[in-house]
């Protein structure tokens, strides 16, 4: 067999084969068009570079696909090499036609029904090198500047609308600071319950560990014990002198 | 300024509001029962402020006819409802902004496109023209790449139109002799399309999994499935149900499979049993496991769902040529062999040329088809879904 297996290619002629030794009664209804549609060629590897006249590149590299290279590819590389969080914007890459660019005019930067992005940066000055015979840095700079001033009046715009609509009762959901706190008081209110629940354990082994007669005194003992003790503090001279503490255990 | 904007901003809102001015600490306090009467007083200005403006209430509904009660029905004709909509969009019908033709995805699944609408522009948009990373790729389909561009493989459009016209001249060819057309793409949300292409096709569509042995163990796996006759109007003919039982299984005459990497079994399986197939072949599968490759990227839901709507159409083309040779008295497809006609004398079997008459009979009077509805055998093939088309059995 080897390693392909060519059955799927030629089902004609084992059809054929099958009906002539008389395996299968008739031929399969599509015999015909089979016959008459044939299916391409496979396994064929056409020549994609052009070998070198001398040394150079392996042979082998003949058979590879060639890179694609398109002019404006060092703009772009330039400007997002300048601009990099421009590549962070979210973008619209879904093409309507197949021919959206056809209509774009890049005499002007702004495009109807496309985003301005970097994108028109590198279009514009594509237009601008190719029409106008500007040098490759005066068309960058003017590009550029054209883009900074629609992407500041852009901002102006969003701001001003999110304004409005704030003023007219808009509500565009919590914003970081509440969300933040939000989280941290939920972390607070955890630790709280994490950390009762670590001193009722805590007081529970020590009641545990000691297993000695409990010495505490209760209420009317200790007033016993108080009215014991006063008369001789007040019987003393001297002031007091202020330790600190209770000095009451009989 | 800021008082102005303020002014602008607010003052409408500020005057419609008739506000209380605020009382302050400093200010006089009621006595409480000043204060009650107060509240009493505005809470009876609010009541009737507020009751011209409650709406009337909903009209009960009828439990048992569900309809509204006849006294609060609407009164205005149906003609002055017309009127007064159709002023109202004279009115505001050119207000807002002119939307331009855009994509609209559920276009390609409600009109997909025939093999003459193909444009290397569609599959462009369509990203037809994405292969895998360089890497991955199967270098038997060097042919069909255009070059390399940011680490990956582009498939050249113009062969993916030609081979994909090609294709659909194959099944437009066996829908129009009679043939089975499976469709197959078992990738989460490839489903619909398969299914509207069968729809088309008047086919078969699979979109869960291939149940290995479908085919080379028919007889197991879908040997209980229900089949039917039809004549060449597509109508069933009653009668034939106790000869059907001892019929081999239906195999199919055509497989379309829009993921050939993940149903290598299924094609496998068509390769073994000698059928046709067509798959989508995207940079990293290999061409050979298919007859027909259609080199496109097969990861594309929306290059998916053009491939098989175009398909879909040639089905529909074939099917529609095969009817109106019906009408005109043409049968374009072989007849079944060894059905007799419901009724007829059995002995007549054991004639040696009872098969002849039998398609002689079936020539004048009806073509007989075997339709298969593979969709009645519980559990093991539901995924075989067919909503009771017919299908011919030319073995």
């Amino acid at each position: 067999m080897g390693r392909y297996d060519f059955r799927p290619l030629r089902v004609r002629q084992t059809a054929k084969a099958l009906f002539d030794t008389k395996r299968n009664a008739s031929l399969p209804c599509w015999y015909d068009t089979i016959g008459n549609i044939p299916p391409s060629e496979t396994l064929a590897r056409p020549i994609l570079r052009a070998p070198r006249p001398k040394g150079g590149k392996k042979p082998s590299r003949m058979f590879q696909p060639l890179p694609i290279h398109h002019p404006e590819d060092k703009l772009r590389s330039e400007f997002f090499g300048d601009h990099p969080w421009e590549l962070a914007r979210p973008r619209i890459l879904v093409e309507d036609s197949g021919n959206d660019a056809k209509g774009y005019d890049w005499s002007k930067i702004v495009q109807p029904g496309k985003q301005l992005d970097g994108e028109s940066v590198v279009q514009r000055q594509m237009w601008l090198m190719k029409h106008k015979q500007y040098p490759k840095a005066k068309a960058y700079d003017v590009a550029r500047r054209e883009f900074y001033q629609h992407r500041h009046l852009e901002e102006i715009r969003q701001r001003v609308a999110k304004e409005e609509a704030l003023s007219t009762g808009a509500y565009f959901g919590k914003g970081p600071l509440e969300i933040g706190m939000e989280l941290e008081d939920r972390t607070w209110e955890s630790w709280k319950a994490w950390a009762e629940r670590q001193i009722e354990d805590e007081q529970q082994t020590r009641a545990q560990m000691f297993s000695g007669p409990q010495d505490e005194l209760s209420a009317p003992e200790l007033e016993e014990a108080l009215e014991e003790v006063q008369p001789a503090v007040s019987e003393l001279k001297e002031a007091q002198p202020a330790s600190g503490g209770p000095a009451l255990h009989p | 300024m800021i008082i102005r904007h303020f002014a602008l901003r607010h003052g409408r809102r500020v005057l419609a509001r008739n506000f209380q001015p605020r009382r302050f600490l400093s200010s006089e306090v009621d006595a409480i029962e000043a204060s009650a009467e107060n509240s009493t007083k505005q809470l009876q200005s609010l009541k009737s402020e507020l009751n011209p403006h409650v709406p009337a209430p909903a009209a009960s509904i009828d439990p048992e006819t569900h309809a509204t009660s006849p006294s609060t029905q609407i009164t205005s004709s149906l003609a002055e409802q017309y009127h007064l909509f159709k002023q109202q969009q004279k009115l505001t019908g050119k207000l807002g902004s002119d939307i331009s033709p855009h994509y609209q995805p559920h276009t390609l699944l409600n009109h997909p496109p025939s093999p003459a609408n193909v444009t290397l522009e569609l599959l462009l948009a369509s990203e037809a023209h994405q292969g895998h990373a360089t890497s991955l790729w199967n270098p038997a389909n060097a042919r069909y790449i255009h070059g390399v561009r940011q680490g990956i493989h582009i498939i050249s459009l113009d062969v993916t139109a030609a081979h994909l016209r090609r294709a659909a001249k194959v099944v437009q060819e066996v829908s129009k002799r009679g043939g089975i057309v499976l469709f197959v793409g078992t990738r989460d949300g490839q489903d619909r399309a398969v299914v509207r292409a069968a729809e088309l096709a008047k086919g078969y569509h699979l979109f869960e999994r291939w149940i290995p042995g479908s085919i080379t163990n028919g007889q197991q796996i879908l040997g209980r499935c229900q089949t039917k006759v039809v004549n060449e109007k597509d109508e069933v003919v009653p009668g034939f149900e106790e000869q059907l039982y001892e019929r081999p299984v239906l195999k199919p005459d055509l497989v379309v499979c829009m993921n050939p990497m993940e149903n290598y079994v299924l094609l496998h399986e068509c390769a073994l049993n000698n059928i046709p197939t067509i798959g989508v072949i995207d940079t990293n599968a290999d061409p050979t496991w298919v007859t027909y490759p259609i080199p496109a990227n097969d990861d594309s839901l929306r290059c998916i769902q053009v491939i098989a709507g175009v398909l879909g159409r040639a089905g529909q083309a074939g099917q529609k040529q095969r009817l109106d040779a019906a009408e005109r008295g043409d049968i374009t497809y072989r007849p079944a062999k060894g059905l007799r006609i419901p009724g007829e004398d059995e002995n007549k079997d054991s004639f040696p040329e009872v098969d002849a008459e039998v398609r002689k009979i079936l020539h004048e009077k009806e073509s007989l088809e075997n339709a298969d509805d593979l969709a009645d055998k519980p559990g093991t093939a539901a995924n075989y879904e067919s909503d009771g088309r017919m299908v011919h059995v030319t073995s």
